[in-house]
């Protein structure tokens, strides 16, 4: 043999990939290879990326030269243990369409700078499976996880028994391998099995969401809506009847109905209207947290996230911090503007009382069903009428842009997704709001601006508004925008 | 305790003459230099090095048969000055740690080491953390190895070669009266291979056999004046050639391929593999490094002889010097070897090779092109390799062309570190940025996002002496960060001791969370004593008071509400001098493996354990991502939005949650949201729980009207 098999291990910190790389090794030296493996582990902490390098050959008995590092173009096996890591590492050059054979899981874990996004900073999943595909010799990217699931057992072991089948290593040399190493023997050999029987062809079954039926009563009133919007009609119509009752719902209702009467409106347009309405319609105040946190189906859910065994008591633990603003807006309009007056006077804004509310323990259930039970008279709250009031404003700045730019309107309706959260965030995502309605959507409609670039500018300012927390996108954004349309004065 | 155990390693080391050792380059490097006879061994962990270190200090019965004194010192430069031993006795010690930063450190102890020089034989082993995966800065061991005249190797990375460099490095040490350093890259020292081994020698003076009587006073043996200046002359007169005929007389380094050829190859030892499989690639090679033109292998860097180059270099028209990093040492010390030998061969090296950076493969294959190139040589397949590799990298960037993410290390699961960065930013946003000096260890992980956090960076313990001209002239006091590791290694007299002598303000927090864990979890002198470990209990808040330091504070990091309180105060308040915080909380990586077997073992047992974990309710959560933006925990992650009107993604806990519930803190001390949960899982529960729970949930259904609010 001229050339070693050179295999390549992406994994991160904690996962086990030295123990595959060790496993690899040991098995490539019973079957009668010479090996080499090395590595760059990364530091102690477990989440950076680290990368294993092994490299086998039949030698008979001669000592070989092997590498230590891999080298781009001249990868036999690459095993990522996450998906982004074959992203990065394809990214690389080190998969090549003449000789890498890839082996990934679907699973993600999440980068850092993909977590703190203000809205959906992941990388796309979808384009590093198709990459994966199109750069590689031969690929087996699968649910890896849930086959580690299934057998109990940990990923690593799975994939040990994918790469046994991609090498042409002897099973038998690779069990050998895996109780050498003595650890958590039984479990691995179950992963071990696992990954070698695993067949790519076999695919996971689509997943379903399924939904309730929307009251029969609406029924009509759905119909009269186009096509491509009653799944979102129908959930938005399920969500507010939950929310608040039935009149609520008809409201939305009505409220969608005043805009498919428009001839600018087509069905995408109504439907992605419809979502962004039945969420800013059921804006999360202290009476729908309360009302979430008491339904029965939560429990057992938590249950089974916690993987908690059968006879194991679970006991929930709310963590509340309710500000001022939140508890007294509330209560009916005029007292709570004048509760509010008291606490601006006082200084007290930031006051809170941070509170532990066991859920599944009677006084918890007490407290909470007290704060749901507020439901009834929240049409009448001031919170209700903030709320009613920003909706207005945000459909009629809609129904202005329908008849001018419909693009534009579309991308006003994507606005809605900017007001949300709790305390600060729901603070911070009203005034952005506010600034993109008063700054760019009102000069545009009163035609004072560039008007060709109207969805375009809202599209902007609604990415530079979640592009930071502090603001700075959004302030460059705007205030580059003026630049443009008044040179002299801005 | 380490972090890992190293019971197969150990059994490794005790291997006899004839067996064979498999296992990791640093590994071998120990089973050496216990094969050299070793009397002592010190040094300071870190990586890539720190297990040659751990092994030993697990490997206590071996020790103590073989008479080996182990210490893992407080610094390098207590490292260093350990070789001191081999001044005035014919010991044999080796010492280790990560270069460069740690041999900076050593620096005052080397120099004053290398001028008297050595009886015994001294081995420095230094990882070398240079390019991909390194962690500190980009500078060269070889630097010092010039300056201080200590010789310096650089082992082709073939385990049986790493050994033979080990051995011959005391005897190339005893020869010369120098001590000698030997470097390994990253990947070296974790290279798995194997070599046949030879039974442990021990060393004839030794803690088993102590020597009965110090030596004489002999003033040649001080690196004090006047006998300095005839130190340095020894250096040159009488060492160096010393060192240059034991290099050629034992064959250190390896004259590889054919004896002619108008072109031929210097590369620096550690490199060898890379370049062979370029050279391979350029057919010019095989898989066995059997090179088809003349290539000379530095396994030592320092000093070169200058017989030997010569002799390589004559009747070739052009030589390629390998050498990875800069300045270029080599090139300069190979170009004047050949200028005073008057040979006219062609230097090429830093021209077609990078100045800076690791030797990739790719890199080194463009630098083998270029050079055979230039001199005529047919390297057909190493182009269309280098061709294919640019297309493809094309083809890449064609489908992929935004980065895909970066994936910085970050502080781990339930860090107790955390909060207190939590804490940090939460207090920014209220009181206004504040000038943070950072430090060495995994709190300089918060330099990263979400922390984004830190001013300066200037060394292992030197947060505080970095902020010390930093607190004289600016309006708001600086916060210093420093870990316990850092606070023994240096901070405690460069910082603290400092800031009380010149009346500095400022505020130091020290992270106690009870061992060097960045390296791996070793021990520190404030390490809680424990039967298996190391540590000795000294408490680093008695040891301020003694200094003089008065206002201490001492917060258990998790609470992060009174730690936003504690840093507040000490910023804001307008007393004067150093107020320490120290942040206790114990490593989160060193506690889950202590406590998880006992756990389990109780649970098994029947025993009635309650385990803690947080949830976000994935309702109640709007994708906002705010509390990941505070936090950055591994486990407080993402999940796609199970809610078909909502499109992101919501934060969502899973099962690696150890329950520090820092997350859950940090919702309530920054306001954030509703949606944390803690959630508390009975195990084994007692008649009162189930009693409890029983009644409540009836009352709780009954209340409800069949359970619906």
């Amino acid at each position: 043999m001229s050339e070693p098999i050179r295999i390549l291990i992406s994994a991160l910190g904690g996962e086990g990939g030295g123990v595959l790389a060790s496993w690899l090794t040991d098995a490539a030296l019973a079957d009668g290879y010479a090996a080499q493996r090395t590595s760059v582990p990364g530091v102690a902490q477990r989440t950076g990326s680290t990368t294993y390098y092994v490299e086998m050959l039949r030698a008979d008995g001669r000592a070989p030269v092997l590498s230590l590092a891999p080298t781009a173009g001249e990868v036999d096996l690459f095993i990522a243990t996450e998906l982004l890591e074959a992203g990065r590492l394809i990214q690389a050059g080190f998969v090549t369409p003449d000789r890498t054979t890839i082996i990934a899981p679907l699973r993600r874990v999440y980068a850092i700078t993909e977590k703190i996004a203000m809205s959906d900073g992941r990388a796309d999943s979808d384009l590093i499976m198709n990459a994966a595909k199109c750069f590689s010799k031969a690929h087996h990217i699968g649910d890896f996880g849930a086959l580690a699931d299934a057998a109990n057992a940990q990923l690593n072991a799975v994939i040990f028994g994918l790469a046994c089948r991609a090498l042409a290593l002897s099973p038998e040399a690779c069990r050998t391998a895996i109780k050498l190493d003595g650890r958590a023997v039984e479990a691995n050999l179950r992963g071990f099995e696992a990954g070698l029987a695993f067949d790519d062809e076999e695919k996971a079954p689509p997943e379903t969401t399924a939904f309730e039926p929307a009251p029969a009563i609406f029924g009509a009133m759905i119909d009269a809506l186009p096509q491509e919007a009653r799944f979102n009609v129908r959930a938005g119509v399920e969500r507010l009847v939950d929310f608040q009752g039935a009149d609520h719902a008809r409201l939305y209702l009505d409220r969608l109905e005043r805009f498919a009467l428009q001839r600018e409106a087509d069905g995408p347009f109504i439907s992605e209207l419809a979502r962004c309405l039945a969420v800013r319609m059921s804006s999360e105040d202290v009476v729908r947290v309360a009302q979430l946190k008491l339904r029965e189906a939560r429990l057992a859910r938590v249950r089974a996230e916690a993987r908690a065994r059968q006879g194991d008591i679970v006991r929930v633990i709310e963590f509340l911090k309710p500000g001022p603003n939140e508890i007294l807006s509330i209560l009916p309009a005029p007292l709570a503007r004048g509760l509010l007056w008291f606490v601006r006077f006082a200084g007290l804004e930031r006051a809170a009382i941070p509170m532990r509310v066991h859920t599944t323990g009677l006084w918890g259930f007490l407290q909470l069903s007290a704060l749901a039970s507020m439901r009834r008279i929240r049409p009448m709250s001031l919170r209700a009428a903030q709320e009613k009031a920003w909706i207005e404003d945000w459909l009629n700045l809609i129904e202005q842009a329908l008849h001018k730019d419909p693009a534009a309107a579309s991308e006003i309706v994507e606005t809605a997704q900017l007001v949300r959260g709790y305390g600060d965030t729901w603070e911070r995502g009203h005034a952005n709001w506010r600034r993109i309605a008063d700054e760019i959507i009102e000069p545009m409609l009163t035609g004072g601006q560039n008007e060709a670039h109207f969805a375009d500018a809202v599209l902007q300012a609604r990415l530079a508004a979640v592009a930071d927390p502090d603001g700075n996108r959004l302030d460059a954004m705007i205030a580059s925008l003026k630049q443009v349309a008044d040179p002299v004065t801005a | 305790m380490a972090e890992i155990s190293f019971k197969r390693e150990i059994e490794s080391l005790k291997l006899s003459d004839g067996d064979t050792f498999r296992g990791e380059g640093i590994i071998a490097v120990t089973k050496a230099l216990l094969q050299s006879g070793v009397s002592y061994v010190g040094g300071y962990q870190g990586a890539p090095v720190g297990h040659l270190l751990d092994v030993l200090v697990e490997a206590k019965e071996e020790m103590q048969r073989l008479g080996v004194h182990v210490e893992p010192c407080m610094n390098e430069a207590a490292a260093a000055a350990m070789l001191g031993a081999s001044v005035n006795y014919p010991i044999r010690g080796a010492v280790t740690w990560k270069s460069i930063v740690g041999t900076n450190v050593a620096a005052d102890a080397l120099s004053n080491l290398a001028s008297p020089g050595v009886k015994g034989g001294a081995l420095i082993i230094v990882g070398e953390d240079y390019g991909e995966g390194a962690s500190v800065v980009q500078e060269r061991t070889h630097a010092f190895a010039l300056k201080s005249s200590i010789w310096l190797m650089d082992p082709r990375p073939e385990l049986a070669n790493i050994v033979r460099m080990v051995e011959k490095g005391f005897e190339l040490s005893e020869a010369s009266s120098t001590p000698v350093m030997l470097e390994l890259r990253i990947r070296a020292c974790h290279m798995f291979g194997s070599f046949e081994t030879r039974a442990n020698r021990a060393a004839p003076q030794s803690t088993a056999h102590r020597i009965p009587e110090p030596a004489p006073f002999e003033y040649m043996r001080l690196a004090h004046p006047p006998v300095t200046f005839i130190q340095e002359t020894d250096k040159f007169k009488r060492r160096l050639p010393a060192a240059q005929d034991f290099i050629i007389e034992h064959e250190l380094n390896e004259t590889r391929g054919p004896q002619d050829g108008d072109i031929g190859i210097i590369v620096q030892g550690g490199l060898f593999n890379a370049l062979n499989s370029r050279l391979h690639a350029a057919g010019l090679s095989d898989v066995f490094g059997d090179v088809a033109l003349p290539v000379l292998v530095l396994n030592v860097t320092h000093p070169l002889a200058p017989r030997q180059i010569e002799q390589f270099c004559l009747g070739k028209k052009a030589v390629l010097i390998v050498e990875e990093g800069q300045p270029d040492y080599l090139e300069q010390a190979i170009g004047q070897i050949l200028r005073k030998a008057d040979l006219q061969t062609r230097i090429f090296g830093k021209d077609v090779l990078p100045m800076g950076g690791e030797y990739t493969q790719r890199v080194l294959g463009q630098g083998l092109a270029a050079f055979l190139r230039v001199n005529g040589r047919d390297c057909g397949a190493l182009d269309s390799w280098l061709a294919a590799v640019a297309e493809h990298e094309e083809n890449v960037r064609g489908m992929l062309a935004a980065p895909m993410p970066a994936r910085p290390p970050g502080l781990c699961t339930g860090c107790p570190e955390r909060p207190v960065f939590s804490a940090m930013k939460i207090l920014k946003s209220e009181i206004g940025p504040t000038h943070v000096a950072a430090d060495i260890g995994c709190h300089a992980l918060a330099t990263f996002a979400p922390f984004d956090q830190g001013n300066s960076i200037l060394g292992y313990g030197m947060s505080l002496a970095s902020a010390a001209a930093v607190s004289n002239t600016q309006a708001r006091k600086p916060v210093s960060i420093m870990g316990d590791g850092g606070f023994w290694h240096n901070g405690l007299l460069t910082g603290v001791a400092g800031s009380v002598f010149n009346r500095n303000d400022g505020v130091l927090v020290i992270m106690n969370n009870g061992y060097s864990s960045a390296t791996g979890a070793q021990d520190l002198p404030s390490s809680a004593p424990t039967s298996e470990g190391r540590g000795a209990g000294v408490d680093i808040e008695k040891t301020l008071r003694g200094m003089g330091v008065k206002a201490i504070s001492r917060v258990r990091t998790y609470d992060i509400g009174r730690m936003i309180k504690t840093l507040r105060e000490a910023i804001l308040t307008p007393a004067k001098g150093l107020r320490v915080i120290i942040a206790d909380g114990e490593c989160q990586l060193a506690r889950q493996r202590r406590i998880r077997p006992e756990i389990a073992k109780a649970v098994a047992a029947g025993e009635r354990v309650v385990r803690t974990r947080f949830w976000v309710d994935p309702e109640i959560c709007t994708g906002d991502h705010s509390c990941i933006r505070l936090s950055g925990c591994p486990s407080l992650t993402l999940k796609a939005n199970e809610d078909p009107l909502r499109k992101d993604p919501v934060a969502h806990v899973n099962n690696d949650c150890v329950g520090c519930g820092v997350c859950g803190d940090v919702s309530h001390a920054a306001q954030l949201c509703p949606s944390f949960a803690q959630i508390d899982i009975v195990q084994n529960p007692k008649w009162f729980d189930r009693f409890r729970e029983q009644w409540e949930t009836k009352l709780i259904r009954f209340l409800s009207g069949d359970g619906k609010p």
